[in-house]
């Protein structure tokens, strides 16, 4: 089979979709250009499966971020109000930051808009399984937009294991399929424990 | 392959797009339309309304989203 044909390919161990951007894409890299000023981060969950393939509508990108101070945090939120966010949760950093630091979510959608929006997860090293996948990450790349995911074993385990939704099975038969030639049953062995040890 | 439930679909679907990106176009095409319907309808919904941040709010918190 020719590389050009097909739907993603390897170069340097970043996983390299073959497709052009969509809106939502355009969306998640403008938000992302922002958040990687002021903190580290990893896209989790639905957009994985979105953007390698999977034909499905999400209202929400889910973003993994370790928790941060009330500057750090203020810094960012300023930085997205300026760029045309506006959040969910209200408008000012101080009082969105009680969210933060009690590792609840906050959202983020574009000025004058709801959907879709981009959730900021964040997580302390309390959180074992948030924590492994955040250290490990797997770089993903379509056309000029780059940006970090979960290892894939650990993303299709952990929709099979925690989440179990109707939606998630189904993403996970997606990137089970799709990846089947890159993803690696030991790497399932190793990564089974520490998802499971958030059930406990 | 006989295809019965939608998984089975999913599957066909991945195997597809995997051998020949082609299949991306209808994807990109699902998506951004989702993504229009969605943005067309909330427009209307709240924008015209004079402050769109409180009535999405009001909208959110009746929706449990926050």
């Amino acid at each position: 089979m020719q590389d050009s044909k097909k739907g993603y390919v390897i170069e340097k161990d970043t996983i390299i979709i073959q497709r052009d951007l969509t809106e939502l894409d355009l969306f998640v890299k403008k938000f992302l250009n922002i958040l990687k000023k002021h903190a580290d981060y990893l896209i989790i969950s639905g957009f994985v499966s979105i953007a390698t393939g999977r034909t499905r509508g999400t209202e929400d990108v889910d973003i993994l971020v370790p928790v941060m101070h009330k500057e750090k945090f203020s810094k960012l939120f300023n930085d997205l109000s300026q760029n045309d966010f506006w959040c969910y949760q209200g408008d000012s950093p101080l009082r969105v930051y009680e969210n933060i630091k009690n590792l609840n979510s906050v959202r983020f959608a574009k000025k004058n808009e709801i959907f879709p929006n981009m959730e900021l997860v964040p997580f302390d090293q309390t959180k074992k399984a948030k924590s492994f996948e955040f250290s490990h990450p797997r770089k993903i790349k379509i056309k000029d937009f780059e940006f970090k995911i979960p290892p894939l074993e650990f993303e299709i385990l952990y929709k099979e294991i925690i989440l179990k939704g109707k939606k998630d099975m189904e993403d996970a038969r997606h990137l089970r399929t799709f990846f089947s030639e890159i993803i690696k049953k030991e790497k399932f062995n190793e990564y089974e424990p520490i998802i499971r040890s958030e059930l406990k | 392959m006989s295809l019965k439930t939608r998984l089975d679909y999913i599957e066909f679907y991945a195997c597809k797009l995997k051998k020949d990106n082609s299949f991306f176009n209808q994807q990109k095409m699902l998506i951004e339309s989702q993504l229009q319907s969605s943005s067309s309808l909330f427009k209307k919904m709240f924008v015209s309304q004079r402050n769109f941040k409180n009535n999405a709010r009001k909208y959110l918190k009746g929706i449990g989203l926050i």
